[in-house]
């Protein structure tokens, strides 16, 4: 790995790591006494620490090592966590943002890390020069003198991860720490993954320890030791000491697993074991060998063995891989490929007789049914819970509600519903948004609330679930929700609505999504200055989904959003205009109908329409509008896809409607067209290339005209 | 001999680039054979509504949907029926595959850089922009075209 991969790497890692310890500070200030947090922060920080001291960020490294002494004391309970404390960790960690993140001023910078410095040390007792000391922290966690009672063995098996350096941790360290702690009377260092010395890479460790100590200390010192490696290495901590004080054992070396492996096969049993052990004696015979020289096992059983041991090894190393998600694209990209090359044969299935298609029909069906799993895990890898993106608003919502001098709860639920990872990198910036607008509008201060007879502090709750083949994201305040007569007035006044115009109370709440609009009396800090809900909705538009808003005056206010589980293959509806073929998002198609002259007339100031059931339905010419040639001219020749769009029903005339499919979507550059209405192509069976139509883009550019 | 042996030994010497030439309405252009990924056949290429004038439409490149240019829109000429010479050359610009539809593609050639002329006052259709230079082969002249440029943004939204 190079210096510049490293750093990424540690980019990513860091960006990670601060939003946790973002959202876990947050809810550290809720619960002041959660001991599991604490250790949580005090870990996030050390490998913040240990990584930045790695890639030589000096400073980085210099200050996570003040906070996470900081955090040692807060551990082992010499202060109790107080507002001042979560105050210094928020602002340490927006220093730390900053200064990864950002072009920082180094003035600016060293000056905020200078203040917070001592502010920590004013808890941590020690002074500023002794910044510069980068001391080995782990003497400061695992120095526990022997105070408990009786001695105790304990065996401890160490595998360490190839990488674990480039964690920043030192298993030496670790195993010196573990040396103060008492007396090691075995350690057996295990060669045997040490490669050829021309495949050795010095950067990797190697090595396995076996440890038997003897310590006064309890376990739990012992595993404290541990405590930043024992989750991703092969820590096997053991009290054996009844095995010692029964004296009875010498050396009891990996062999021994194998020993429990074939006694759990019920091979060998304990007896036999013992007496293994006794004929293993001082020579270092493999307990393998001489169980199969005894002929307790046949060599092939204790192959067996131990591969299962290899296999237990093994599990904990390759639970997870880290990939590119371009990787991850590529692959979804080919799948593409699979899915056009399907529908082709599909083609040529229905061109051959009935017999012959038959059997490739068969066998289409089956490749169908494996691509579309094989299509559903490899969008499941792209899958990713909503949770992180909910709790980094923790943060937010706690700031800007002491801006504002309201108090408010964040209530997160449904966290674990999964979206497209595309979705949730560009969904946050809408989400803000909008709680950013539930704060400054929505929520009242708390005497005001008082006064209404609710509770002092507001809540705002963000809520995802699944439904119907789409994800939703509901961000819902109990404020005072929005006063649709003031809406109206607003949209009259901007020009946006008539102002006679007989309109539904929905189509007056939406008009909050125009550009330019805002009901807020007075411009404040966070919002009101008339940008935003529109730039939310274009957002989430952008993303193919839709956003709706509904309101109870003096209760609070839902704004609704609904996403595709996926950006890159929809099913479809393929419509024919003269030669064209064109494809309709299947989400949107209400049915497709065929009207009756009499039912078609034209309405002064909205055009043509038709009469469906009683409700006229504007009608979309797409031949005159993409200035293509269609045959059926007139509305009642052809047939009429119905879509719906932000609650506005539309009809589109077509020719004829082929069929329905999946459709990977393949993006078109947008200096081709400056058409709202397409919003990509896809690849037919016969490698035609089709364009997709964008419902929501057809309606707003049929708007402009 | 000698002599022979002399020049090409100062040809190998000498810079020399490497260009696609195509006609376009009886003229030679050239495109750098760095900038051209492969020569087409027509194939049959989609219409896109309300799509800048000079292009044609999108079309199938081995899964990939790309946009191809009319080069004699492109250059104010007259339409012309594709016939059985015209090809569409894909070119690298800009980190994205264009196709470009000219009349027929006719050779790879070699031009020393000496024999290239950029300081040219050309007052033609084309953006001086848009030019990497004229080329002399013998006795006849190629337009190079500078695809980067000739396919930027900004002379994409001129026209």
């Amino acid at each position: 790995m190079n210096d510049a991969a490293l750093t990424e790497v540690f980019m990513n890692e860091s960006k990670e790591i601060i939003s946790n310890l973002e959202s876990d500070i947050v809810t550290l200030e809720e619960n002041r006494k959660d001991q599991e947090i604490i250790n949580r922060i005090f870990r996030y920080f050390h490998t913040l620490k240990g990584s930045s001291g790695i890639v030589g960020f000096k400073t980085v490294y210099e200050f996570t090592h003040h906070l996470e002494s900081l955090f040692d004391k807060v551990r082992s309970g010499d202060f109790d966590v107080d507002s001042d404390i979560i105050d210094i960790l928020l602002e340490s960690i927006d220093w730390i943002k900053s200064e990864l993140f950002t072009d920082v001023d180094s003035d600016e910078s060293a000056g905020k890390r200078h203040e917070l410095t001592l502010r920590i040390n004013r808890y941590t007792g020690k002074d500023a020069a002794d910044s510069a000391k980068s001391e080995n922290f782990m003497s400061e966690v695992g120095a526990y003198k022997g105070i408990g009672s009786g001695e105790r063995f304990f065996r401890i098996n160490a595998a360490f991860r190839d990488n674990i350096f480039f964690s920043g941790i030192d298993p030496l360290m670790i195993i010196e720490d573990l040396s103060t702690l008492g007396d090691v009377v075995h350690n057996n260092i295990q060669l045997k993954r040490i490669p050829d010395f021309f495949v050795l890479d010095p950067e990797q460790c190697y090595l396995t320890w076996e440890i038997i100590i003897r310590t006064a200390c309890d376990e739990m010192k012992i595993r404290d030791v541990f405590l930043f490696v024992i989750d991703d290495n092969e820590i096997d901590i053991e009290n054996v000491t009844d095995r010692y004080t029964d004296a009875r054992q010498k050396s009891w070396g990996t062999e021994k697993k194998l020993g429990e492996i074939l006694i759990e096969k019920g091979i060998i049993n304990d007896n036999d074991l013992d007496e293994l052990i006794n004929l293993q004696g001082d020579k270092h015979f493999r307990l393998g060998d001489i169980i199969i020289q005894q002929g307790l096992a046949s060599p092939r059983q204790v192959d067996e063995a131990l591969q299962e041991q290899e296999k237990i090894k093994r599990k904990i190393e390759i639970s997870t891989v880290r990939v590119e998600s371009a990787r991850l694209d590529n692959l979804i990209n080919l799948l593409g490929e699979i899915v056009i090359g399907q529908a082709s044969l599909h083609r040529l299935a229905e061109g051959m007789d009935e017999e012959e298609s038959f059997v490739l029909n068969n066998a289409l069906y089956g490749l169908d049914r494996v691509t579309r799993e094989f299509q559903e895990q490899i969008m499941s890898i792209r899958m990713v819970p909503i949770g992180p993106t909910f709790e980094q608003f923790k943060r937010f919502v706690r700031d800007t509600a002491r801006a504002t001098n309201r108090e408010i709860k964040l209530k997160i639920e449904g966290g674990d519903t999964e979206l497209d990872k595309t979705v949730i990198e560009r969904i946050g910036d809408p989400l803000k948004h909008m709680i950013r607008n539930s704060i400054d509008h929505g929520i009242e201060p708390a005497d005001t609330r008082a006064a209404k007879g609710k509770p002092a502090y507001g809540t705002i709750t963000l809520k995802a679930y699944h439904q119907e083949g789409s994800v939703y994201i509901d961000v819902i305040d109990d404020g005072s929700g929005i006063d649709a007569e003031k809406v109206r007035k607003k949209a009259v006044a901007l020009g946006l609505l008539a102002a006679d115009a007989e309109v539904s109370r929905d189509r007056v709440l939406s008009m909050i999504f125009q550009p330019g609009f805002s009901t807020a009396d007075q411009v404040g800090d966070l919002s009101g200055r008339g940008v935003g809900m529109d730039v939310v909705k274009t957002n989430i538009e952008d993303l193919r989904g839709s956003v709706e808003i509904k309101t109870r005056e003096g209760e609070g206010t839902l704004i609704r959003v609904k996403l595709p589980l996926t950006l890159a293959i929809i099913e479809g509806m393929l419509v024919s205009l003269g030669e064209t073929i064109l494809i309709v998002p299947l989400l949107s198609v209400i049915e497709t109908i065929q009207v009756k002259q009499q039912d078609y007339r034209t309405v002064e100031g909205r055009g043509e329409v038709i009469l469906v059931r009683g409700e006229y339905i504007s009608l979309i010419r797409l031949d005159r509008l993409f200035g293509i040639e269609a045959n059926c001219k007139e509305p009642w020749e052809g047939l009429i896809v119905i879509v719906e769009s932000e609650g506005e029903r539309l009809g589109i005339m077509i020719d004829d409607l082929i069929g329905q499919q999946q459709i990977v979507i393949k993006s078109i550059d947008t200096f081709i067209t400056s058409s709202r209405s397409i919003s990509g192509a896809t690849i037919l069976g016969d490698g035609k290339v089709a364009l997709i139509i964008d419902i929501h883009g057809l309606v707003q550019e049929i708007k402009k005209y | 001999m000698d002599d022979k042996l002399k020049r090409e030994q100062e040809q190998e010497n000498e810079d020399l680039r490497q260009y696609v030439t195509f006609l376009v309405g009886g003229e030679i252009y050239g495109v750098s054979v760095m900038k051209v990924q492969s020569i087409n056949e027509m194939s049959e290429i989609t219409q896109v509504p309300r799509a800048r004038s000079f292009i044609k439409g999108v079309i199938n490149l081995r899964g990939a949907v790309i946009p191809v240019i009319d080069m004699r829109k492109k250059f104010g000429l007259p339409e012309k029926e594709y016939d059985s010479f015209t090809v569409i050359l894909i070119v690298e610009a800009r980190e994205r595959l264009i196709g470009m539809i000219v009349d027929s593609v006719s050779d790879v050639v070699s031009i020393p850089a000496s024999n290239i002329q950029t300081n040219i006052n050309y007052s033609g259709k084309l953006e001086k922009s848009s030019m990497e230079g004229v080329g002399r082969i013998d006795e006849s002249l190629i337009i190079l075209l500078d695809v980067e440029s000739f396919l930027s943004n900004e002379n994409v939204q001129e026209a």
